[in-house]
């Protein structure tokens, strides 16, 4: 980002933060396990960070309304802010967030395994079954192309 | 019995009749009884005139034993079907026992009507109807009465033409054949055995007897028949013209029966003059005797075949025809015949010198028979020959030789009268020596016996006591052989096959070349192929023991089906099939194309499905790893998108609880 881009980009943002300050205030303390989350798994993608912030800010959600809707000022803010059950909230989501994140692929995983077994048994089956009736000259091996081109290359570099 | 008529007493055997190839017993007929007949049972190891005994049967022609029927009948005795021949009997028994024997000597003026004109006239009648007799000796003359005054010539057919001659009753072409490779002969050749026999009746005995036969052979080369057979002997004044005539050595100067009949009403004909052959005043020695003609030298070299090639290859020979004998185009003969043979026998030296002697002889004496070694045949007897050997299962090494050696196309090119028949041997051996080269069944040798030999029948071991003649009896005399034949074995052997393939090529070519498939299914089929249409065109319309042997050796077409259940379905049709005894419907059911179309789609679907299950199956346990990588990734992605609706949800209740 270049240097008369982040100028523009603040031209704008710094005034609009300066309108919503109440709001930035809360949602300051309250995001933070989202940043958090986005610097720790930044080579891992946006996944992490995103579901955490999805969370936590479910969690901030009902402190914003009660912000917006009791007159966004700084005193508002600073209540919530200051309230130990505000912390546990935003805190607390951003945490469920972590663990949706960190338990959905290994339950995914197994679930995927399960399948994967059932349907090798299926096909052994449904190829036990054509052997049977077929008798065993049915029968293939399957090799992919690249394992062809692979032992086509051993066997050449054997040659040499 | 024989043709439900003549009853055969098999333990009332009549030695005396006995020939050398059949044996007599007596016989009843059913419709006139105490007909005086007698029966002659062929030796089934000698090929028989089938064609002949068609043509003779019934036919009275005076002077000829009259033949009055004949037939295939089982015969106790040696437990398998025989030929069985019967004639009338003659009452005065054989003229003389033996050869060895001797004879009571006839007056002579009663000599030439008692036996030169009634046998003549036989003759006469038989070449009428293009039969050759050709076992013209004494011991197959009859008398016909008791009274021992009418006299008849005797069987004739109970083996291969001129078979059972001794040497000195055939010419001396003929005589130099081994007895099985004679051939047909002709009428000339009967006339000389007609000779000899009047000669050795006149004298009373054989005068030769006791003398080796290649002394014989050497003799009448040298000296010429009838100075042989006469020798010191006395003969008849009156007969001797009539000897002369007949032992003349070149057939066609040979009296036939018009010079006979102008001899017997007393015509004074011009005294036969013999050709001279050429003489060469330089003797050519070999084998420590000299020679000065082609004949006697030729018959040396034959008789002493190790040496003949000696002078051959050193140019002896050539030299002494080309300057002794002056026969410049026998010698380039021999010269070309030395070098092609060079160049065509390859690499066996031994074989090449055979080869060489055996065309040089050709080309010295062409009226010879081939001459190669132990094998002496004329063209004509080879497949008579080739028969015999086989029924008695000798070596057939020197018949094959005979054929792929192309003995049979030297002989004919060493002929100088062609005949009209060498083209037609030509094209026979031709055909032969292709039938030789496929050794796959229907072809071989065994196809070459049945292709010379019209009425040979089927020698397979299988049906061979059934005395198989014509092709709709190989199916009835299958199914009768299933009853004790090892089932295991095809019940179409090569003999069978040949058989077929000769007899009847039209209706079975196609099938007995399925039948030397190499897959073991489609020669079974084809197998039953050729079994099932001969049923279906010749019957009969029933086999059971057949389709029952046939039926368990389905296993290979079974199994070539690929589905199991059909497979399973088959088995268990197939006894009710076999049940019926009907081999066409089994090869119908057992080949439907419509069953087979279905049965190889379905394999190929079945293949392809097999594969793509493989696929799946690799694909599934080789990406284990990815797999991993993906349900973590999906596994993100979906619990982003779960914390997301979670989020929008909690966003609009709250929203939806402060507005309300």
């Amino acid at each position: 980002m270049n240097k008369s881009r982040f100028f523009l980009y603040s031209l704008i943002a710094i005034p609009i933060c300066l309108l919503i300050i109440p709001t930035v205030i809360v949602l300051g303390v309250a995001m933070i396990p989202t940043g958090v989350a986005f610097l720790m798994e930044r080579r891992k993608g946006p996944y992490g960070g995103l579901t955490v912030g999805c969370m936590n800010l479910a969690g901030a959600s009902p402190y914003l309304f009660d912000l917006w809707f009791g007159g966004h000022t700084v005193p508002v803010a600073v209540g919530i802010i200051t309230n130990v059950f505000a912390w546990m909230m935003f805190y607390g989501a951003a945490m469920f967030g972590w663990a949706i994140y960190t338990t959905t692929p290994s339950l995914v995983s197994t679930f995927m395994t399960m399948t994967s077994g059932r349907r090798i048994t299926a096909l052994r089956t449904q190829q036990r079954d054509l052997v049977q009736k077929w008798g065993p000259d049915v029968e293939s091996v399957y090799e992919p192309e690249g394992g062809k081109q692979a032992a086509a290359v051993n066997q050449m570099s054997m040659a040499d | 019995m024989v043709r439900d008529r003549f009853t055969i007493y098999c333990d009332r055997p009549i030695p005396s009749l006995d020939m050398p190839n059949a044996l007599a017993y007596e016989v009843a007929d059913r419709k006139q009884e105490g007909r005086p007949l007698y029966a002659l049972v062929c030796k089934p190891e000698m090929p028989i005139r089938i064609s002949v005994m068609r043509a003779l049967k019934g036919l009275e022609i005076p002077s000829i034993l009259h033949m009055v029927d004949w037939g295939v009948a089982e015969w106790p005795p040696v437990d398998r079907k025989c030929v069985i021949v019967i004639y009338n009997r003659p009452m005065g028994g054989r003229v003389m026992d033996s050869m060895a024997g001797s004879f009571k000597r006839i007056p002579d003026h009663q000599f030439a009507r008692m036996i030169v004109k009634p046998i003549a006239d036989g003759l006469v009648e038989l070449a009428s109807k293009g039969i050759a007799h050709r076992a013209i000796r004494p011991d197959n003359l009859y008398f016909m009465d008791e009274a021992r005054t009418k006299i008849v010539l005797g069987d004739c057919v109970t083996s291969i033409p001129a078979h059972d001659q001794p040497v000195v009753m055939e010419a001396i072409e003929s005589s130099q054949a081994m007895p099985t490779g004679r051939g047909g002969g002709s009428y000339t050749d009967d006339m000389y055995s007609f000779g000899v026999s009047v000669l050795i009746l006149a004298v009373g005995r054989n005068p030769l007897q006791g003398v080796a036969d290649s002394e014989i052979i050497r003799r009448k080369i040298q000296q010429g028949s009838y100075a042989t057979l006469v020798g010191d002997e006395r003969m008849p004044v009156t007969l001797i013209e009539c000897l002369r005539g007949l032992l003349t050595d070149d057939p066609e100067q040979r009296w036939q029966a018009t010079n006979i009949d102008l001899w017997l009403n007393g015509k004074r004909l011009t005294p036969i003059q013999a050709k001279a052959e050429p003489q060469s005043q330089r003797p050519l020695r070999f084998a420590d005797m000299e020679f000065h003609s082609i004949r006697p030298l030729s018959y040396a070299m034959y008789q002493n075949w190790d040496k003949a090639i000696s002078i051959i290859t050193d140019g002896t020979l050539e030299i002494w025809i080309r300057r002794g004998l002056e026969l410049n185009d026998l010698a380039d003969g021999i010269a070309t015949a030395i070098k092609s043979s060079n160049a065509m026998a390859g690499g066996n030296k031994s074989d090449m010198e055979d080869l060489i002697v055996a065309r040089v002889l050709m080309l010295m004496d062409p009226r010879m028979p081939v001459r190669f070694r132990d094998f002496r045949s004329f063209v004509d007897g080879f497949g008579q020959s080739l028969a015999v050997t086989m029924l008695r299962k000798q070596k057939l090494q020197s018949h094959t030789d005979f054929i792929s050696r192309d003995l049979w196309r030297h002989w004919i090119a060493a002929q100088t009268k062609q005949a009209a028949e060498n083209q037609q041997f030509e094209n026979v051996f031709r055909d032969l020596k292709n039938y030789l080269k496929d050794p796959n069944s229907g072809d071989g040798i065994e196809r070459c016996v049945y292709e010379l030999n019209e009425w040979q029948p089927c020698m397979s071991p299988l049906i061979e006591g059934q005395y198989v003649m014509e092709v709709k009896g190989v199916l009835p005399a299958l199914d009768n052989a299933a009853k004790t034949a090892n089932t295991k074995l095809w019940p179409v052997d090569r003999h069978i096959a040949a058989f077929l393939r000769a007899r009847y090529a039209k209706g079975t070519g196609s099938q007995i070349d399925a039948m030397n498939d190499s897959r073991p299914d489609r020669a079974t089929i084809g197998m039953l192929s050729v079994l099932a249409i001969v049923q279906w065109r010749l019957g009969p319309e029933t086999l059971y023991n057949l389709a029952s042997w046939v039926g368990g050796l389905m296993g290979p077409v079974i199994n070539s089906y690929q589905n199991r259940n059909k497979r399973k379905d088959i088995e268990k049709e197939l006894p009710k099939l076999v049940r019926k005894g009907n081999l066409a419907e089994l090869y119908n059911y057992l080949d439907n194309p419509e069953e087979r179309q279905r049965d190889a789609e379905g394999f190929t679907w079945a293949k392809a499905e097999y594969a793509s299950a493989e696929r799946m199956i690799y694909d599934l346990e080789h990406g284990q790893v990815d797999r991993q990588e993906s349900a973590i990734k999906s596994g993100r992605q979906m619990g982003t998108g779960g914390a997301f609706v979670i989020m929008l949800l909690t966003i609009l209740v709250t929203l939806l609880a402060k507005l309300l």
